[in-house]
């Protein structure tokens, strides 16, 4: 039970912190809300420089044989400058299914490219409503993989996908190379985010685990991949926090600061318990990587965090009154951030399904 | 396994093999009296098995162990139902007060050796008629009387004074300055004469609460625990202390684990209710909700186990944790339909739900109301301005009553 960051994860924190806040802004990230394709480049750049697509992969493929704490550390003050790029959700989920499932060779053909950054991977299960179908939408084949699957988070950039698929009567986790493959471009309200729906068509993939086991690697990438998306969406609540804080100790109406007023002053107040509960989840959930209540630790994380981020973002805008609403302002980034991260690894019903069949012992 | 693996299997054995004698079985049907003197042996028993003052100073009679061993072996004796919550005001700040802040360390030593072991209890005489979330209101008074003072006026909701030996007190001292400037804190014995206890009987059907009057009660000037005048600054070092001894994920109600059992077993519209989204939703929400608490109150203990002062978010858990037991008391009753009418006031609340849910707004507001916590989180925490307060750097005297 390590829940006590100790100083060489302190200074990741601040690091990272230093680094986005210099590097990415609100000037920047409004515009790329307009076209869809775009994301801030300036942002992979530094995640490949400072060697975060690393971190939390073995040294013999060119990581840091860090772990999820870390990266967790990281994704937190990404979410707090809604840096944008998914990969470094996606590309972990992806490099670590190749980690854990995939043979020596299939490390060693791709881990070293996702590590540095150089290689862009994406996680592609979900199937509309579902986060982890039971028939997945794509089918594979011999090693041949058609289907089309809708809403990958990174897709338009991706340069290879691990994909959930129906194999020879069996669900199968796979490895494709997109190069070939046909992708459109979802339009959306974060497009940053660079969902697309990506078309197989006889695309050549390798297979990294089958059967029962299957859907259980599933399971465990996305859980991994929920983690992460959790610290995002509890910095992302941090954030809104605090500017919903500053502006009510600045803005006055009726002869004092708006944060006189209790409905104003109790509103940040409960987003603060939201915010610390999943924050302290997050930890927890970092923390229990490998032990078996992980998946557990992972739902709750996940659940707290898109409540905090979700509310925190609605509470921030109110606060603000007119000019939260404005397009100048940006705490729409943080609204629609909110959104997207909420369903893009399973949505809050899937992960209270998750927890509660855990519970209840009906997990398989 | 590690020490503190090794420290929990063997305080829950000990717990275990505790139960036939003081567990939920054994103390049912009993009167509140026979209960009580039940308690005083169970909390003899676990003195003697080194399991009480567990992360106290040896000097003192505590056993010298680490935070996180205290809260190990409180999760383990959580489950029995055993009776130990008569001690829990006086073991869990009132003696800590003492500690910290009594002067005559012999006499000190004794009170707390009686305490850990049952045979005195000691109370909080903070809250009264008119000064109860505005703390620094009260107007109970203690004057010079020869070398020691005199206190006259009323204290209200004082949990476990008709049986406590002792009370810890803050009374006004000086109602010419401003309130926070005129208080002083004290011990008060109270069996002393002029001090009357007369029990306050509450929603649930229980009197744990009284009200303590004082009429020309002498006190010594050694029974101060403060500056003449210093008194909140040590009210506030007790609240605070109450920070994180008050803690328990479940609100002080039912587990969760009793109402993921209560789904299964209970049918709605004809199919297990288990598998009704409203309920699972339920089950899911508050299970993150008690998980990050009890994360928070985890790291909090390991924080003060390596010498660092843990964050304030130790302030959300008796806000979030009683709130969100309230909202599941009611749909446990709800689920249970027709059954959900009984009503036992014996029953306790960390099993049963109605008890629960009857008892639970009296959790909203005992040891700091909803609002108050709220107020606490926005302005100590995050920096929010102060309500408007008529009564700030006006002399106590000439605020308007
Ligand atoms: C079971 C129980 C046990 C207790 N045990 C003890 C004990 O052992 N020792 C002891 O000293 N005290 C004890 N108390 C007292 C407890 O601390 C007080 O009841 C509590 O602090 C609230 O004070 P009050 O009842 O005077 O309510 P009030 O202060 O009169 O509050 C009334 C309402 O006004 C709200 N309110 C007050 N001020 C504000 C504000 N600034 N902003 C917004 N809303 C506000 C409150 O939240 C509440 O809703 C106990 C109480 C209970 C119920």
């Amino acid at each position: 039970m390590s829940i006590l960051y100790d100083e060489g994860q302190q200074a990741i924190a601040t690091e990272s912190r230093r680094v986005l806040e210099a590097r990415v802004s609100k000037e920047e990230l409004l515009p790329l809300l307009e076209t869809s394709g775009r994301y801030h480049e300036g942002y992979w750049t530094t995640a490949k420089e400072q060697g975060w697509t690393a971190l939390a992969l073995p040294e013999a493929y060119g990581g840091l044989d860090l772990g999820l704490i870390e990266l967790g550390l990281i994704a937190h003050q990404a979410g707090r400058s809604l840096s944008g790029a998914p990969f470094l959700t996606s590309n972990f989920g992806a490099a670590k299914a190749i980690e854990l499932y995939g043979s020596d060779d299939q490390k060693t053909k791709w881990l070293p490219g996702l590590a540095s950054g150089e290689t862009i991977g994406a996680v592609a299960f979900a199937s509309g409503a579902n986060a982890l179908p039971a028939r997945p939408a794509l089918t594979l084949t011999g090693e041949r993989l058609d289907g089309v699957m809708t809403g990958v988070a990174g897709g338009l950039a991706a340069d290879i996908a691990v994909v959930f698929a129906n194999g020879p009567g069996m669900p199968v986790l796979a490895v494709a190379e997109l190069a070939d493959v046909k992708r459109t471009a979802i339009a959306t309200f974060d497009n940053s985010r660079l969902y697309a729906d990506l078309e197989f068509a006889g695309t050549p993939a390798e297979t990294l685990v089958t059967g029962g086991a299957a859907r259980e690697a599933a399971l465990h990438i996305l859980a991994l991949q929920a983690v992460i998306t959790a610290h995002e969406q509890a910095g992302g609540a941090e954030a809104m926090m605090e500017i919903a804080r500053d502006y009510a100790v600045t803005r006055r109406a009726f002869g004092q600061p708006i944060g006189a007023f209790q409905s104003i002053k109790h509103r940040i107040a409960e987003i603060y318990g939201l915010v610390e509960l999943a924050r302290a989840n997050c930890i927890h959930a970092a923390s229990r990587e490998g032990q078996a209540d992980f998946i557990t630790a992972a739902a709750a994380a996940r659940i707290s965090a898109t409540e905090a981020y979700d509310t925190a973002s609605r509470d921030c805008v109110q606060i603000h009154g007119g000019i939260g609403v404005t397009w100048e302002l940006g705490l729409h980034l943080h609204t629609r951030r909110a959104r997207s991260l909420a369903i893009e690894q399973g949505n809050l019903l899937f992960w209270e399904d998750v927890l509660v069949d855990r519970l209840t012992g009906e997990a398989a | 396994m590690s020490d503190l693996d090794a420290y929990r299997s063997k305080a829950a054995a000990w717990l275990e093999s505790m139960v036939p004698t003081y567990g939920k079985a054994a103390r049912k049907g009993l009167s509140e009296a026979d209960d009580l003197a039940l308690a005083r042996k169970y909390q003899k028993a676990k003195f003697d098995a080194g399991y009480a003052g567990i992360n106290w100073p040896t000097e003192f009679g505590g056993q010298g162990k680490g935070h996180l061993e205290k809260v190990t072996f409180d999760t383990e004796e959580m489950k029995h139902g055993f009776p130990s919550f008569y001690f829990g005001i006086s073991l869990g700040m009132p003696i800590p007060v003492l500690m910290q802040f009594g002067e005559d360390k012999a006499w000190v030593k004794e009170r707390v050796l009686k305490a850990l072991q049952g045979e005195e209890i000691w109370c909080q005489l903070f809250s009264e008629p008119a000064g109860g979330s505005d703390l620094a209101g009260l107007r109970t008074k203690a004057e010079p009387d020869g070398n020691g003072w005199k206190i006259n006026g009323q204290k209200v909701w004082t949990s476990w004074a008709h049986y406590s030996d002792y009370g810890v007190i803050v009374v006004r001292t000086d109602p010419n300055v401003p309130k926070h400037k005129g208080l002083t804190y004290f011990w008060v014995d109270m069996k002393a004469p002029g001090v009357t206890v007369r029990p306050i009987k509450l929603v649930g059907g229980d009197s744990h609460v009284n009200e303590v009057f004082f009429d020309d009660v002498k006190i010594g000037d050694d029974h101060r625990m403060s500056p003449v005048g210093g008194g909140f600054a040590v009210a506030i070092a007790t609240l605070m202390i109450e920070r994180y001894v008050a803690t328990d994920s479940a609100g002080f109600g039912p587990h969760l684990d009793l109402f993921v059992e209560l789904a299964k077993d209970t049918e709605l519209n004809g199919k297990p209710a288990i598998e009704d989204g409203r309920i699972r939703q339920q089950i899911a929400r508050n299970y993150a909700m008690r998980s990050g608490l009890q994360s928070i109150t985890a790291r909090a203990m390991a924080m003060m186990q390596a010498g660092m002062t843990p964050g304030p978010e130790g302030s959300l858990n008796k806000l979030v944790a009683v709130r969100s037991r309230q909202k599941l008391s009611e749909l446990a009753i709800d689920l249970q339909g027709s059954d959900g009418f009984t009503y036992d006031d014996h029953a306790s609340q960390k099993e049963d739900w109605t008890s629960s849910w009857i008892n639970a707004p009296t959790g909203r507001i005992a040891g700091g109301s909803d609002e108050t916590l709220l107020n606490t989180i926005a302005e100590k925490i995050l920096g929010l301005p102060q309500d408007h307060r008529p009564d700030k750097g006006v002399p106590f005297n000439q605020i308007p009553a």
